[in-house]
């Protein structure tokens, strides 16, 4: 084995790591606010409202997220008429997609506090949007920050997926250069110590919240 | 948007012939996959609950190192890399046997799940009140006797919803094979719609197969967590 | 001379920092049943658990019916002859009361099925629940919970039986049937030990009083002795503060 093969495409591999990191990025703030909405949509005593939430997680959560992709890469030209960035396509089906995983963990966040403390601090004379701001919220965020944190991960992993289109994020980087410079073991290796090392701290930082 | 649908087309052949292997494939890579991840995920989940620090280490490590690497990365390192890490002859055996791609598939798919279901076996344990051991303990069981019959009964009904859930995502995350050249049902799906443009028949019928799977086992799960509820419990604790 | 059946010889247990045990020696026996008070940390749940080897001393003894507990190879054999009754009853959920109380007797004894169950049966008209043999732990009252659990320890027939601040997680109304069957229990002459803060089962069932606080046996004193003429003040002032509460 010969690692100086890394050095010397070590510029490229970066690029692309940086590009999974925008990636990564970019989903996780845009589906998490869009999440906010739905998960309010879910707890809502509406049911025009709560079935069309629960149908668009649903429908999401049981399609593989190569399948979504791929379905955006069909559909976004079909409605727009025109072919976008492959970036900004990638980033529509990431979007939506995670946008339902982050709901959910929205929604078991405001479940986790109980309705008894609506009650109490309604009880001590706060208005009801004071309550959901002061008591609820701070609460339930902190009880969520490490399913929140965990999901990262999962967005982070899932930028790999980006490489089937031939987005040139990091794994599809290293398997350029793994077919130009004939040094494939060298190249998936260091590709998966550097996830490795990445998701790993984002893993530990969840446990970590998690016992605080 | 114009589109013009043609539902007929997914059953000309070889469309439908495409469909149909790739269902069959999905099917029988998950179930698999699933089986070989559950004994492992159990043999590990143990192994870190060992008193030896050693064994646990290892465990540790094991599951770190798995659910960590993104699975695309894996498939690739099984593909790609461990062919050329055997020896020779071993390589050349390797290389000339039949469906490679689904092997490469099925070890990738295992081993990264089996990392989840271990920590879902130690997240079950642990939830168990330390009480319950102290009880079994009191009254002589050993060890072994104690996980036989108390907290592994009681510990696999908690982690049912678990261990299902762990099947659909395994389902699912099956699709990323067709990277590697399994034909399972996405990536018939998406060489249908390669040769005939008709992207949202092609997708549909991949969608249906997930959901459908999706939908028929949280139905059975639903029934099996109902036949096996331990009476009174619902709603304490 | 009668031998005592629980020799406990210069217990120590630490919890990291915490001392739980410091240097505990006392003995109880046959035949007795003794109830051990204090005020919470004092190491009274402690001691009860290292007299089956539920907690690993550092350093000490216990002796059980002539048999050291630190150099026990078996020691799931003499835990079978010592009975526990915990505070949260321990039942396991998913066995029904009648299983719950032959599991043991089925196997660690290797009593068989019928005869183990025969048996269950008389324990169960015993503490007076016969009528819930056949449902699950948490379809009963707190109080049939605890009284289901006596049974499950008597199973085995004990030599000693051992209660875990048995009646405080219940409601105050199911304390008195829980405690009237531990007090046919010592009448029938079982050797018992008994965490409690309950000094009206003290005074009138129990032959002795132990007092611990801060890991230490602090006093020891047959039961009306002990309420009616404490030797140290800390005990003077724990039988003020509970008698008060009362």
């Amino acid at each position: 084995m010969d690692f100086s093969v890394i050095n010397d495409n070590i510029e490229f591999l970066m690029l692309g790591l940086m590009r999974s990191f925008q990636l990564a990025f970019f989903t996780i703030i845009l589906s998490l606010i869009i999440a906010c909405f739905i998960a309010i949509g879910r707890v809502s005593s509406r049911r025009s409202i709560r079935y069309p939430s629960a149908i668009f997680v649903n429908l999401l959560r049981s399609n593989p997220l190569i399948l979504i992709v791929f379905w955006f890469f069909f559909l976004v030209p079909l409605i727009t008429g025109k072919t976008l960035p492959e970036f900004h396509t990638v980033l529509i089906a990431f979007v939506v997609f995670f946008a339902a995983y982050f709901a959910e963990i929205v929604r078991s966040g405001i479940q986790s506090v109980g309705s008894s403390q609506v009650k109490a601090a309604l009880s001590t004379g706060l208005t009801y949007s004071q309550s959901m701001r002061l008591i609820v919220l701070p609460q339930a965020l902190r009880n969520m920050l490490p399913a929140l944190v965990t999901e990262c991960v999962i967005v982070f992993q899932g930028t790999t997926i980006a490489y089937v289109i031939g987005m040139r994020e990091f794994l599809h980087s290293t398997s350029l250069v793994a077919e130009r410079t004939v040094r494939p073991v060298e190249l998936y290796l260091f590709a998966a110590f550097v996830y490795l090392v990445i998701c790993f701290a984002g893993t530990r930082l969840a446990l970590f919240l998690e016992k605080k | 948007m114009n589109y013009e649908f043609d539902w007929p087309l997914l059953l000309e052949e070889p469309n439908w012939g495409w469909v149909i292997e790739g269902v069959a494939n999905t099917i029988q890579l998950s179930l698999m996959a699933w089986g070989f991840a559950l004994v492992l995920g159990v043999l590990i989940g143990a192994i870190r609950m060992s008193k030896s620090r050693l064994l646990r280490f290892i465990g540790t490590t094991y599951v770190e190192i798995f659910r960590n690497i993104p699975l695309l990365v894996q498939l690739f390192l099984w593909f790609f890399v461990f062919p050329l890490l055997l020896p020779d002859d071993l390589m050349r055996a390797w290389n000339r046997l039949d469906g490679v791609p689904f092997f490469t598939a099925l070890i990738g798919l295992s081993l990264f799940t089996a990392a989840r279901i271990a920590e879902q076996i130690r997240s079950g344990i642990s939830s168990i009140p330390k009480g319950q051991f102290l009880a079994a303990y009191s009254t002589g069981l050993t060890e072994v006797q104690t996980f036989r019959h108390v907290i592994i009964p009681y510990a696999f009904r908690v982690m049912i919803p678990a261990i299902a859930s762990e099947f659909l995502t395994i389902f699912k995350n099956s699709a990323l094979t067709l990277t590697i050249g399994v034909a399972e049902v996405t990536g018939a799906a998406k060489t249908i719609e390669a040769y005939t443009f008709r992207g949202i028949e092609a997708y549909s019928a991949a969608s249906l197969t997930y959901m459908l799977t999706t939908a028929s086992v949280v139905i059975f799960m639903g029934w099996l967590e109902h036949a096996l509820r331990i009476p009174g419990l619902i709603g304490k604790r | 001379m009668t031998l005592p059946l629980v020799q406990i010889n210069n217990l120590s247990l630490r919890y990291g920092d915490f001392v739980a045990l410091d240097d505990v020696s006392i003995d109880f026996m046959p035949g007795t049943c003794v109830v051990i008070c204090g005020p919470s940390g004092s190491g009274k749940s402690s001691l009860l658990r290292c007299v089956n080897r539920l907690e690993n001393f550092d350093k000490g003894d216990v002796i059980f019916d002539g048999q050291s507990l630190k150099a026990a190879q078996n020691i799931s054999k003499i835990r079978s002859n010592i009975g526990m009754v915990f505070q949260h009853f321990e039942l396991y959920p998913h066995l029904s009361v009648m299983n719950n109380i032959t599991l043991a007797p089925r196997y660690v004894n290797g009593v068989n099925r019928d005869e183990a169950e025969a048996k269950a049966h008389k324990l169960l008209e015993r503490v007076g629940i016969l009528d819930q043999a056949k449902k699950y732990p948490n379809e009963l009252s707190g109080g049939q919970q605890q009284r289901a659990a006596i049974a499950r320890a008597l199973a085995l027939e004990p030599k000693l039986m051992l209660f875990d601040e048995p009646t405080s997680a219940l409601d105050p109304e199911m304390i008195s049937e829980v405690l009237q069957v531990m007090r046919d229990l010592a009448r029938n002459g079982m050797t018992m030990l008994v965490v409690t803060h309950e000094m009206g089962f003290a005074r009138d069932v129990a032959d002795e009083v132990v007092f611990m606080d801060k890991g230490k046996v602090i006093e020891r004193n047959e039961s009306g002795g002990f309420f009616d003429n404490p030797q140290s003040d800390r005990a003077k002032e724990f039988i003020d503060r509970v008698l008060q509460k009362i």
